[in-house]
This record gives C-alpha cells, structure tokens and sequence, in this order.
C-alpha cells in the first residue's frame, strides 16, 4: 500500500491536492482512501490530507503515521513542529518538498538521511492568492509513485477542480502536469510498504488513568492569556513591514484596527509588530493614513528581520 | 468608570485579549470583540454560545484576561443568568467582596443570536438579566462553512443557498421590541463610534445590545486585508445603518451622506458576485437599493 | 417530628433544608408542586436566594450549572419531556465539574405523549455523567436530597446528581416525613465551597474550554468517569454519617429479606414496595424470596449488587422502562454485572408498569411461580410485557372507537 500525507496550509489547495491524487490512483486501478485531516485552526493554519491507495481493499484508518512519502507543499511548514510534517518516517520514507533553496540545504535542515526531492520555484503560487501549491504537489506526487498514467492525472484534475471554472482548471492542469514531467527522472521512487507485523511490533505502554481532583481534570484554565504561547505568526505568508520614517505615530489607528492585538505602541509612540502573532491579514497596510505599511512577501524577508518562527 | 472618548486618540492603546487565538486572518468579529475587551475590561465573566468563537478558549489556551464559560448553542442567556444570579446571591447574602464581582457578557454570533439562542434570549431580556449581549454577525453559519442563517443578507451566496432567498432578520429591532435597557449595533471598521456605545452601555444596567457586523474574509469571499474597507462601505452605503436605541427611542448615530451606492459594498465581496457577472443583475441590484433607500427614508421623516 | 408530605413537597423540603441558594424553573407535571412550594419559601424569606422562571429546560439546566460554577448551591427539577429537551445540556454540564441536584419526576415519555410514571426519562439520562439516585418513598425522597448535595460536592466526586422520583405515585401521594431540624441539617451539609472553580474578579477562570484531540479528550471524560466511580466509596460514608445523624439508613443497595432468599425480585422506584408486600405474603406460603433494590443506578453498584444475588436460583428483573429493539434496561445492565460470577441466579426478564400502568399483586405472585418454574427448567422465560387478556379486551374498544378510518382503508375490524 502507497501512504502519502500531504502537508500545507489552510487555503493552499491540499485538501484538493488529496482528492486528485486519489482520484488519480483510483482511475489507475487503485483501490483509495483519502481525507483531509484540520485542527481548529484557520486559513493559513498548518493542515494536511492523507492518500492510501493498495491493490486490496484497505483497512488501514485515520491519520498515517508511517508514511512512505511526505510532500510538503509549504517549505515555512519545517519551522513548525506542530505541523509534524516528518511524523512517522522511516528510512524509505520519500520527501518532497516544495522550495527555493536546494536540496542539500533541506538535507542539512532537517536532518535526515532519506531521498529528499525538491520542486522548485515557479510553484509558489499561493501568494498571488491562487492555491496552486496542491495541484503542483499532487502531480508530483502522481509521478514519483511511478504508476499513474500523465493523462490519468489529468482526469483526475479534471474531475476535481473543473466546478472551480475551466480557468482555474486550466492553470491547475498546467502546474500539475508541468510538475509531474518535472520529477520523471525519479518516477517510481516512492515504494509501497506492509504495515506493522504481529510478530515484531513495539507494545504500547499502557497505564491506569489515575484519578485527578478535578481543580485539574476539569477543563479550566486558571492563567490569563495563555493563547500568547500559540505562535499564530507562522500563518503569515505576507508580512506588513513598517517604514518608520514615514510613519506618522498615529499608532492607534492601526493598533485598534489589529483584530488580533498584534500592534503595540513603543516607548516613542510608534506602533510595532508583533511578528510572533500577526496572522498577515494586512489590515494595517491598508488602514495606515500615511502608507507607511508595506506587504513583504515572507520568503523576501532579509535575514536582518527577525526570524519567521519568532524572534 | 467610565471613560470620556472623543477621538480615535482616546482609545485604549494596550490590548487586553490575548494574541494567539484561532480566529482567521481579519477577522471582523474579532476585530470587534477585541475592541470591546478593551473597554470592558477584565472584571468580565464572557459566557459563549457554539459559533466560531467556540475555539477562541481552546486548553490549554485562552486569550481572556478575565474570565469565561462556554455554555451551547442554546442557551448562553441563561448561562449568563445563572452566573449573574449566582452573585447577586453571593453579594447579598455577604459571602463576596463587591470588588469580586464580575460583569456578565453573553458572546454570540448570528447563528445563535437570530435563530436556536433566540428563545433564551427574548427570555433574559424580558426578566431584565443584568448583562451585556455582544453579538459578532457574520451573516452565516461561519464556523461550519458560511451556510445561509437568519442573518443573511438577501441575495448573498452562501454554502447552501446560490442566492439567499430570506431576508436578514432585523434583530436590532427585536431587541427594541422588548424594551431594553440599550441597544446598538457597531462594527469594527467604525471604533470611535463602537466605542461610545460601549462607554453608554457600561453606565446602564439590564439586558444591553451590542450587535457587531463582523466582515468575514473566507465566508464573505475576500482579501482579509480589506475588512475594514469593507465595514466602512457598509456604513456608508447604509446597508449597516449604525444606531443605538436608548430609553425608548432610537437614534442614528452615522446618517451617512451622501449615502455611496449599495453595490459598492455588494461589489467588494465574492458572495454577490453573481450580482455582476457575468453580467449584472439589475433587477436584483435596484431591489437591495431600494430597500436601503426606503430604511432612510422611514428614519429619515 | 413527622409530617405529611408529597414526593414533591419532600423533594421542596430537601432543597429548603440543603440551603440551596439558586433555583432555576421551570414548569412540568408532575414536578410543579415543587417549584412552586420553592417559590413560596423564597418569597416570604424561608429560603434565602432566589428561584428564577426560565423559558425552557434546557435555559434551566444551564442556568442552574453556570450558578453552580459561580460558587452557589443550586437546585432544579423537571420531568419526562423537560429531561429529554434539557438533554443536551445534561450531558454537558458533568463535565464542568460543577455540583448541583436535579429532581426528576419519572413520568413515561411521548410517543403517544402521556402523564403518569415510568422510567424511560431518567433512564435516558444514564450515560450523562449525572449521579442518580432512586427513591421509593417521600421520606427517601428528601433524604436522598440533602445525601446527594453531600455526595455532589465531594471533592472525590464533584459531580451533579440526580434524585428521581416516580410522577404521580410518589409525587402526589402524602406519607409520614421526618423532616430534620434545619439545624441538624446545616450540620450533615455545611455550605458549599467551590474552592477554586468559581467565577471571582481576582482570580480569572476558563470554564468548560473546547478540548481538541482524542488523546487529551480522552483524559477529560475518563477522568469524569473515575469520579463516578469514586462515588460508590463516598456513598457509604455520606450514608452511614446520615444514618448517624438521622437514624435512617439509605444503602446504596436496599435489600429486603434478601439474605436468606433463594430467588428474588429486582426493582427500582415506588412499585418496589409493592414488592416488598409480596415478598412478605410469599414468605407465610415458605417462599424463600426477597428484594434488592439499587438506590444508586449512577455508579452503579457492580459489588454490592453480586454480593446481594449471587448463589440465588432465580431473579425476576421488573422493568419500568423499554429500549426499543431491546427490552428493559435493568435487566440488560444486571446482567453485565453478573455474566460470569460463580453462582450467577436465572434472570427473569419482565417490562410492567409503563405509563403508570399498575403491577399487581397477583402479577407479583405469578412471577415468584415462574422463577420457581423457571429454577426447575434450568432456563429462564422469554422475556414480556406484564399485560392481561382483559386489557387487551379493553384496548379493542378503544381501537374500535379509533377505527373508522381504518375500516375505510381495509384494515381489519
């Protein structure tokens, strides 16, 4: 059986990217299972979808844990380790990841020894506001397992995305297909896997569930604000940038606007960002009376800024 | 206390909620309810109904300095009566200190407010609960998808309905209905204006309205950058008309003029694209104009 | 000093003497008696809070719950279909952690909508995550009041209870009460102390946050369900400190003339004294029978209750209630306490006493014969409905009154 799990964000199209790669493998012959799996998190939020496809019926339930190929559609996704986008690898497992920089630099980056496939730029497309990042995974992904045929694909992208409209359609269809053809050289890389077996598994370490007063096993939080600790600026794709010397110190006009409480005033009256928690709405850029906000695409941010997984 | 504003320069320039919550990026009712904590500050007991704002407490996280209790879709009205009896009884009888006491603030949105929490509602206001109302309208079932409730707008697209046949229930005037001792609606893009309703309702006691019109990016179809824009074109195209009902009458607090045409509110959203393309729907765009012209008509004599 | 009371007026008197501060209402039959007697009480100050008129069950529960997780002692009662439209919310509150005491009167549920008792409402309420109490008499009823404030509010426990009484044949009928002095009282129930979940400026609180994933989700409602369990321990001792105090002992499983018996009846609810009478005319023909008659349904007594039946021949398991499709509730939950005990009885499966419908003694006494039948088979009967001939006769009537649209339409006469 083929696991792959598809990691992205809200609004990047993974959940249809899961749906193509599943129609796709299921018009190949395949039988298929495939689901998007959110946490309560929104648009911009990590999230991802998981495809099983095997020649039998499968049985296999729920989240994958043992993956054989991981596709990362958003390379911001690594710094997250709520988004887990390596749960569960093992040696075989492939990963592919969707980024500006080498492989060699994600080898270093992330620490492991597996077949690391990079799709490069053009694809990065979710910031013109298209979520083109699923398609382009999706028609990787179709190619690297080595069985489904180019216009299967291209079905499956039809069966899936045509109710968004043929234009739509169209560049989906062109970015699938282009990344497809992009990783023929490795086509057939991703191998199937059995699942864990009876005679050699590690046995869970079950306990008795103690009994807790419930000033703890109640569902209450005694602190305030601890919603500080959620680092909601790793949503960000954009980033408003403030250019200080045309700023105006009107800082309440962007602070009150802030719906997320992310602008504070400084010591001198100007506002600042705070960039561990600005979800990158850019409600500020477009409020501020006298421009001085900017939207800067994350990837574009000089290392001088602080870093995207906080400072 | 209450705080004399008169300028957006006035306002509160600390935050009280927490960053960090789940809401999505440009949130108008987040925009909103952000806004009000300011104001209202942490000596707050926020009793939630199910909708979107279900998850702003999510343990071990919360973005509340004060307190909070999610209660249901149903019945976060009669949460609130039962915290607000509880100390009322606990200050009478002498076992709380006056400065434990809390405000009580029922946190709703649409779906609750004009549909399954309206029976509660109509109750608490009618027993004259001691409470601030605070409803984030987003003119849909949001939390599941944007599927069409009793708020919205005619002719809006939503997750079940290509062109919503029902028209936006008039809570406001529901409200009024039963007497209140405030009512008002605000919105986010509007903060000078928000909060002065604000100041006004802390100064009164009883059953208190705040009906927020909350933009919703992905459930209206747009750029989250562009919330505030958006709120304010449905200030001044007078589709939001931004009123306060207080001691029996009712007084608009933004006449706006000239009013901007509806449609360039409608425009500004993916829900009423079919509105303009592929080609404009003229019959339907004179209808909503005209609906608006007549409300200021009505309050305008 | 005794008194005359209703199952209500005891029910009022329970929450007067437990001091319950907070009493959201609202009205069903057979419950208002008591509201109303509450109502009374607050309003010339011999209740001290307040009783508030909601618009719903569901409003009620939740106002009671939120006014428990302020810090006040709450009380509430409803019936049948008030439960069913409070049920969301029934399910939700235990897991606030919140104490309080919910009264249901038992009344069968709709449909056909009706008004007299049976126990498919509180059975409905089983897996909620309330404690339940079950009484047979008024002076249970109060008693199991002031009990179930004790046992809600241990901080082994700190779950809501629910104490049922059965609509009509208890709510309305007067037997001698003992009521307690309120200082008696004040002393078995000292005022309740929320420690540190309650709603106070100075100290702010989340209460009954979104928990999401099943592995944190898990803790949450298992957790709720080891301080269910906690409550068999703790029953005991609020039981034998009442008895002490009182003079009336409440087990948690009432057995009557049980210890000696070879077969028995099981039974919760006001008919179990009916049963007891049988028992008692059995005993003069040298039937060795008894009953055993769980008090606590939530949690249920898994020990005492194979302590008070196994090594018996046979029991006759009467159930006021139906699971559609299944039969009664007592008899399937008995029967998983007692599947593989050595010595595990027959068990005799029986459904009487549906909407108020009367058992008799006579039915009593055929079912001890059938037990007896039923040891010297080796078999149990099938399971039935306690219904006769004569009232299948009466119901024809009825039906031929119903009829002449069926007639119309080709049914049978």
């Amino acid at each position: 059986m083929f696991r792959i799990r598809i990691h992205g964000r809200g609004g990047q199209g993974i959940k249809t990217a899961g749906r193509i790669l599943g129609t796709a493998f299921f018009r190949a012959g395949y039988e298929v299972q495939d689901a998007p799996v959110y946490g309560a998190e929104r648009r911009g939020a990590p999230m991802f979808a998981c495809v099983r496809a095997g020649r039998e019926p499968i049985r296999e339930r729920g989240l994958i844990t043992r993956p054989d190929l991981v596709v990362i559609a958003d390379d911001t996704l690594v710094g997250i380790p709520a988004a887990k986008v390596l749960l569960g690898i093992g040696k075989h497992t492939v990963v592919l990841i969707q980024s500006a920089l080498e492989e060699a630099n994600w080898r270093t980056r992330l620490g492991i020894s597996n077949p690391i496939l990079v799709l490069p730029g053009r694809a990065l497309n979710q910031e013109a506001g298209e979520p083109l990042a699923g398609a382009t995974c999706a028609g990787a992904a179709a190619r690297l397992v080595g069985t489904i045929p180019r216009e299967t694909l291209a079905q499956a992208l039809r069966e899936e995305v045509s109710s968004l409209g043929a234009e739509i359609l169209e560049r989906n269809l062109e970015h699938a297909l282009a990344a497809f053809d992009a990783v023929t050289a490795n086509a057939g890389i991703v191998v199937q896997t059995a699942g864990t077996a009876a005679s050699d598994y590690i046995p869970p370490e079950w306990i008795n569930l103690p009994f807790d007063p419930a000033q703890l096993s109640a569902p209450d939080i005694y602190a305030a604000a601890t919603s500080v600790e959620v680092r909601t600026g790793l949503w960000r794709t954009m980033r408003p940038v403030i250019d200080y010397a045309r700023c105006n110190h009107c800082a309440w006009i962007c602070s009150t606007f802030c719906p997320d409480s992310a602008i504070a005033l400084r010591a001198d009256g100007a506002p600042e960002i705070d960039f561990d928690h600005c979800k990158g709405c850019l409600i500020c850029v477009a409020v501020c009376p006298p421009h001085a906000i900017s939207a800067l695409p994350e990837r574009a941010v000089p290392a001088t800024q602080p870093a995207r997984e906080g400072s | 206390m209450i705080n004399v504003i008169h300028r957006m320069k006035d306002l509160p320039s600390t935050h009280l909620l927490g960053t960090g919550t789940p809401m999505c990026a440009g949130c108008g009712g987040l925009g909103g309810l952000h806004q009000i904590y300011d104001l209202l500050g942490t000596r707050t007991v926020f009793v939630n109904a199910a909708g979107c704002m279900t998850l702003l407490a999510a343990y071990p996280f919360t973005p509340f300095r004060g307190s909070w209790l999610y209660t249901a879709m149903a019945s976060a009205p009669a949460g609130a009566q039962g915290v607000r009896d509880a100390l009322d009884i606990l200050l009478e009888q002498g076992r709380m200190p006056r400065d434990e006491d809390l405000t009580t603030v029922v946190i709703t949105g649409d779906g609750s407010a004009y549909g399954m929490g309206l029976s509660a509602t109509s109750a608490a206001i009618e027993r004259g609960l001691d409470f601030i109302y605070f409803c984030y309208d987003n003119e849909g079932y949001g939390n599941t998808g944007q599927q069409s409730s009793s708020a919205t707008p005619h002719a809006a697209r939503t997750a079940t309905s290509r062109s919503h046949a029902g028209r936006k229930k008039d809570l406001f005037a529901i409200w009024a209905a039963h007497q209140p001792a405030y009512a008002a609606t605000v919105i986010a893009a509007e903060p000078l204006d928000l909060a002065k309703k604000i100041e006004k309702a802390k100064s009164l006691r009883g059953p208190r309205l705040i009906l927020s019109l909350a933009p919703c990016p992905p459930g209206w179809d747009f750029d989250p950058a562009d919330a505030i824009t958006i709120g304010r074109l449905a200030v001044r195209s007078g589709i939001w008309p931004l009123k306060e009902y207080v001691d029996g009458r009712i007084v608009h607090t933004n006449r706006p003029h000239p009013r901007v045409p509806v449609e360039d509110y409608l425009k500004t959203q993916g829900r009423f694209r079919h509105l303009f393309e592929p080609r404009r729907d003229e019959t339907l765009l004179a209808e909503i104009q005209a609906r608006v012209d007549a409300y200021w008509a009505s309050v305008d004599t | 000093m005794k008194q005359l009371l209703t199952g209500n007026a005891a029910a009022a008197w329970g929450a007067r003497l437990a001091g319950a501060d907070y009493v959201p209402a609202f009205p069903i039959t057979p419950q208002t008696e008591i509201i109303e007697l509450l109502a009374q009480w607050f309003a010339t100050g011999e209740m001290g809070g307040r009783l508030v008129m909601m618009e719903s069950e569901h409003s009620m529960l939740t106002a009671a719950a939120a006014a428990a997780a302020t810090g006040v002692r709450a009380f509430t009662a409803t019936s049948s279909q008030g439960l069913l439209y409070a049920m969301e919310m029934l399910y939700t509150v235990p897991g606030w952690r919140a104490p309080f005491v919910l009264v249901n009167v038992s009344r069968g549920l709709a449909s056909p909508i009706t008004l007299e008792s049976d126990h498919n409402d509180i059975l409905a309420a089983r897996d909620s995550g309330f404690l339940q109490i079950h009484c047979a008499g008024c002076q249970e009823v109060l008693d199991s009041v002031l009990l179930a404030y004790r046992l809600a509010e241990d901080e082994r426990v700190r779950l809501p209870v629910i104490v049922n009484l059965d609509g009509f044949t208890l709510s309305f009928t007067r037997e001698p009460v003992a009521v307690p002095l309120a200082a008696e009282a004040a002393q078995f129930l000292p005022q309740y102390d929320a420690k540190n979940i309650r709603f106070r400026a100075s100290k702010p609180i989340s209460q009954a946050v979104a928990v999401l994933g099943g592995s944190p989700y898990s803790y949450f409602r298992y957790e709720t369900h080891l301080a269910a369990l906690n409550a068999v321990d703790v029953y005991e001792e609020v039981a034998t400190d009442f008895a002490k105090r009182f003079g009336r002992r409440h087990a948690a499983v009432e057995c009557y003339r049980s210890d000696d018996a070879e077969y028995l009846y099981f039974m919760i609810g006001a008919f179990a004294s009916k049963a007891m009478d049988a028992v008692d005319r059995l005993r003069e023909t040298g039937m060795r029978i008894g009953l055993v008659r769980p008090r606590l349904l939530r949690p249920y007594p898994v020990n005492a209750l194979r302590r008070a039946l196994s090594g018996k021949k046979a029991v006759a398991v009467i159930d006021q209630n139906l699971s559609m499709g299944k039969g009664g509730v007592l008899v399937t939950e008995l029967a998983s306490a007692l599947y593989s005990e050595p010595g595990a009885p027959l068990l005799a499966s029986y459904v009487a006493g549906l909407g108020g419908r009367d058992i008799s003694q006579e039915e009593f006494f055929e079912i001890a014969g059938e037990l007896r039948g039923a040891h010297t088979r080796g078999s149990a009967p099938a399971p039935r409905l306690l219904y006769t001939a004569e009232e299948l006769r009466e119901l024809r009537k009825l039906q031929a009154i119903a009829a002449v649209e069926r007639e119309e339409i080709g049914g049978r006469k």
